[in-house]
């Protein structure tokens, strides 16, 4: 019987699977420096000279063009966008990898889920520069506001198709939560998931502030009763069920800027928006930003969300993201003419919905799926 | 009785390496089900059980529970349905193409979960044939399309085997068709039917790519509640227990896993496979092969088809554009970046299988019921997220920060190769003629030698097969490695469904194009593998 100790003295004899286990580490040592290599380089390289900051946000951000290139030729740095699915899989995936950040700064965490920052260590506290100039009742209190930099804010609110309302003169469109979940409007209306979709939390978050702990369960019954479509996100709703967009639902759950992203994003064809929206439907939503803790280039991450407040950044937002800014500087033009800001949409307080949303959610697949 | 004696000998021999590697393997599978398990029970560093009575204790998740078991028995029960006439057919007769008909029916089994789902994705999808996207019934015709492949083999192969003489004199001695059928043939197959009813509720139990593509947020099995908390619900804790409601679900199935032996050759049947005689026999046999050409190759067609629409018409661009990450898809990097993440990973996670793999083989191969034996089965109760979501936990509370290097997703694909590495190779083992190794060993030949020499170019051709299968699972790998994958760097079915996931933009094109490349690249090295080993080794994943 042959034991480990011959194997010892006969190293030769399984020298395949030595080969075999010397090549994998060298294979797979060579891949993960590899990887660090390609995102620790330019903190390495001389000072800020051909160095990077990497953005993690959300898949659908899109980086204002003109506003980036004036950071870059400011701070020296370009700036490296990661997408990392919807806002929900973003914070959720960055809290997994808490100290080890795949960037420098995470964008795009909303005031509904504000709170789940908290855990983790996830950020590093920090005062932008500009934080002053931000209007009144977006920045957040204590630690909180310590760790997040408010950057914009939209407001989710429910849109009809105004051509299918035109076609159907005998129902108008909806004005009030109440309404759409009345008889009339069966069938016709379309939210998103609030488990994966910001807007879809949004939503429901207002139903709970409109019709109290105590009845936004039966609410959301009369809404499945007269079957209303939960689409898993904002593309699916929109771009699949929205009768705007060859679906066939006339009423979705959108934002209050979509009126002017459709003009801008037809590219010439629409010179009128295809969609209104209820402003009595509407919940507000700011973002934030911060700097991830562990990152590579904290310094230059800083630097980044000073810029996001400064005014080109600011002033570049609407019309890349269609999000209000949050310091005031002037409006686009089509922002004026189809995006009028609610007057009082409904304000969720980030800690309130910290402190619930696990519960509600919860309470609302449970009468839901 | 002499020849068990002989092969126990033969364990002695292999030596305690191999123990060893039996250790590590047990070890690697364990250990992050023992994370998930840690995680249910302690949070913030105390011992709880709120997250056990929480999730116990919601009727939400009894119902998902028995939804996920209820899927899988009618995936199960459509596939043998629609299975066993085309198995049967095929098996009785013989008409040119024949061959051809079974390798297509085959293809999908082999094929990426994810390339299943964005196939019939495309049929019926948003801008499908009909739009079932969120219904069980595009899961359902999925599942059918994947483990058709089980039936053909298990079954067709046991059809194959009943003895036709006895169905004829049984007919000739004025039994019906159908008491035929219940005492001859039945009794035949039956084991047969159990043993791919088994395997495909299994699968079907634990499938997770096609049900998140097709599924729609709508539809939810265990598998994808345990993502949704992971990566949705910031509820780690929720997701560990739900892990363990599987695992506990998959042994208590396996645990009535029949012991039926390997379905037996199909090699003398073909004589008595026949040429259709009546215009019946032509029509049976042409729907047959409708069949398998509506479920197994019509889908398949139609990632290739629309990886070349453009609007309105067709052309190469979606291919052409693969070099580079298009504006509005949501994910920032090319799909060559994708396939070069995922072979950067799927290459070590093979070898490892494999250095890890094959001595453990040795070490269990002539005890097939031994203890090491039933302890790699474990793995398979062990289901890819929880392999995903287990490793995860660990590296956030491991000594080493793993997270910010693809060593991650290696070790994820590696742990979901391991169990086929060696199932597919302790069969080989078992086949060697222990006389070979005595007579070695008696004339003082070191064990390593006799491994070298005489065992390894033995099952050489085995060994290859496995790596060929571990590649096939590595580069496809997708529960697990969609905990585990770095943001930057998705592997080719984690970009996939980060591209399918945005529907009405650009990026549908290129998940249609790395869709092709994925199952083209696995179907060659099945192909190659198939053609190297005759057809002998064929495909027996999880078998």
């Amino acid at each position: 019987m042959k034991r480990i100790s011959d194997y010892l003295r006969h190293p030769r004899g399984h020298r395949v699977v030595v080969a075999l286990m010397a090549t994998t580490v060298i294979v797979a040592g060579a891949c993960g420096s590899e990887g660090n290599d390609a995102s620790q380089d330019p903190a390495d390289g001389d000072s800020t000279e051909g160095a990077e900051v990497v953005l993690v946000t959300y898949d659908s951000f899109a980086l204002p063009e003109g506003a980036a290139e004036a950071f870059e030729a400011e701070s020296g740095a370009t700036i490296k966008v990661v997408a990392a699915g919807d806002s929900g899989a973003m914070l959720a995936g960055s809290l997994l990898t808490a100290g080890s950040p795949d960037g420098d700064v995470i964008f795009g965490i909303d005031n509904t889920t504000a709170t789940e920052v908290l855990d983790e260590g996830l950020l590093e506290p920090y005062e932008a520069v500009g934080l002053d100039g931000v209007r009144e009742g977006v920045a957040l209190d204590s630690e909180l506001g310590s760790l997040l930099t408010p950057i914009d804010t939209g407001d989710v609110c429910v849109n009809v198709d105004t051509q299918w309302f035109a076609e159907n003169p005998d129902l108008d469109p909806p004005a009030t939560f109440e309404q759409l979940a009345s008889k009339e409007y069966a069938s016709l209306l379309v939210v998103e998931n609030p488990v994966n979709s910001s807007p879809g939390m949004a939503f429901m978050l207002g139903t709970i502030d409109e019709f109290g702990e105590d009845g936004w369960l039966d609410y959301w019954g009369e809404l499945k009763t007269h079957g209303v479509k939960v689409a898993p996100s904002w593309d699916d709703a929109y771009y699949n069920d929205y009768s705007v967009s060859g679906g066939d639902r006339p009423i979705v759950v959108s934002y209050a800027s979509s009126p002017p992203a459709e003009v801008v994003f037809s590219e010439g064809e629409r010179t009128e928006p295809a969609s209104e929206v209820a402003l009595d439907t509407c919940v507000a939503q700011v973002e934030y930003a911060g700097v991830l803790a562990g990152a590579a280039n904290p310094e230059l991450g800083r630097e980044l969300i000073d810029f996001m407040l400064a005014e080109d950044w600011q002033s570049a937002l609407p019309e890349a993201n269609f999000v209000y800014p949050v310091t005031e500087v002037d409006l686009p033009e089509s922002f004026v003419q189809w995006a009028p800001r609610p007057e009082s949409p409904i304000i969720v307080d980030a800690v309130v919905a910290g402190e619930n949303r696990n519960a509600w959610i919860e309470q609302w697949r449970e009468v839901m799926e | 009785m002499d020849r068990a004696v002989a092969r126990s000998h033969g364990v002695g021999r292999s030596g305690g390496a191999n123990i060893i590697a039996v250790f590590v393997v047990v070890l690697a599978v364990a250990l992050p089900l023992l994370a998930v398990l840690i995680r249910s029970f302690w949070i913030d560093g105390s011992f709880t059980t709120e997250s056990i009575s929480r999730i116990l204790g919601s009727s939400r998740t009894w119902r998902i529970l028995a939804l996920t078991v209820g899927q899988a028995v009618a995936s199960s029960v459509l596939t043998l349905a629609v299975g066993l006439p085309v198995a049967w057919i095929l098996s009785r007769f013989r008409f040119p193409g024949r061959k051809l008909v079974q390798t297509a029916a085959m293809v999908p089994f082999v094929l990426p979960s994810v390339v299943i789902g964005v196939a019939f994705a495309t049929i019926l999808g948003p801008r499908g044939v009909v739009d079932l996207r969120g219904t069980w019934w595009a899961i359902f015709a999925a599942h059918v399309c994947f483990n058709l492949a089980v039936v053909l083999r298990v079954v067709g192969s046991a059809f194959s085997s009943v003895d036709s003489s006895l169905e004829e004199s049984a007919m000739l001695l004025g039994a019906s068709r159908l008491r035929t059928l219940r005492h001859i043939t039945m009794p035949t197959v039956a084991p047969a039917i159990h043993s791919a009813a088994v395997i495909i509720f299994l699968y079907s139990l634990t499938s997770f790519g096609v049900i998140v593509l097709l599924g729609g947020g709508a539809v939810t099995t265990i598998e994808v509640e345990i993502w949704t908390r992971a990566t949705r619900q910031f509820d780690l804790s929720g997701a560990a227990v739900l892990a363990g409601v599987q695992a506990l679900t998959v042994v208590i199935v396996l645990s009535f896993r029949s012991p039926v032996g390997r379905p037996r050759s199909a090699r003398s049947a073909i004589s008595r496979a026949h040429i259709p005689g009546s215009a019946k026999q032509w029509a049976a046999v042409s729907a047959a092969i409708l069949a398998v050409f509506m479920i197994s190759v019509l889908p398949l067609l139609a990632i290739l088809e629309r990886s070349l629409l453009v609007g309105e018409g067709y052309s190469l661009a979606h291919w052409r554009s693969v070099g580079s990450a298009t504006e509005g898809t949501g994910l920032r990097i090319s799909p060559t970046a994708a396939i070069l993440a995922s072979l950067r990973a799927a290459i070590p996670a093979s070898f490892l299988a494999l250095a890890l793999g094959i001595p453990a083989a040795r070490a269990v191969a002539y005890k097939p019921n031994g203890f090491g034996s039933r302890v790699l089965l474990l793995p398979l109760a062990i289901s890819a997220t929880t392999v995903g979501l287990g490793l995860l936990l660990l590296s956030t509370r491991g000594p080493v920060d793993l997270r910010s290097s693809s060593v991650l997703v290696v070790l994820a694909q590696t742990l979901v190769a391991l169990p086929v590495v060696v199932r597919s190779v302790a069969p080989a083992i078992r086949s060697l003629p222990p006389a070979l190794g005595e007579a070695a060993e008696l004339a003082g030949a070191p064990a390593g030698l006799i491994w070298r020499k005489i065992e390894f170019p033995l099952i050489r051709a085995a060994v290859m097969a496995s790596a060929g299968l571990a590649v096939v699972i590595a580069l496809g790998e997708f529960g697990a490695t969609v905990f585990v994958a770095r943001l930057g760097e998705p592997t080719m079915p984690v970009a996939i469904e980060r591209l399918m996931s945005r529907p009405g933009q650009a990026g549908i094109g290129q998940a249609m194009v790395l869709a092709c490349l994925l199952g083209l690249v696995c179907s060659v090295i099945i192909w190659v593998i198939d053609w190297a080993a005759g057809s002998s080794s064929g495909v027996s994943l999880g078998e």
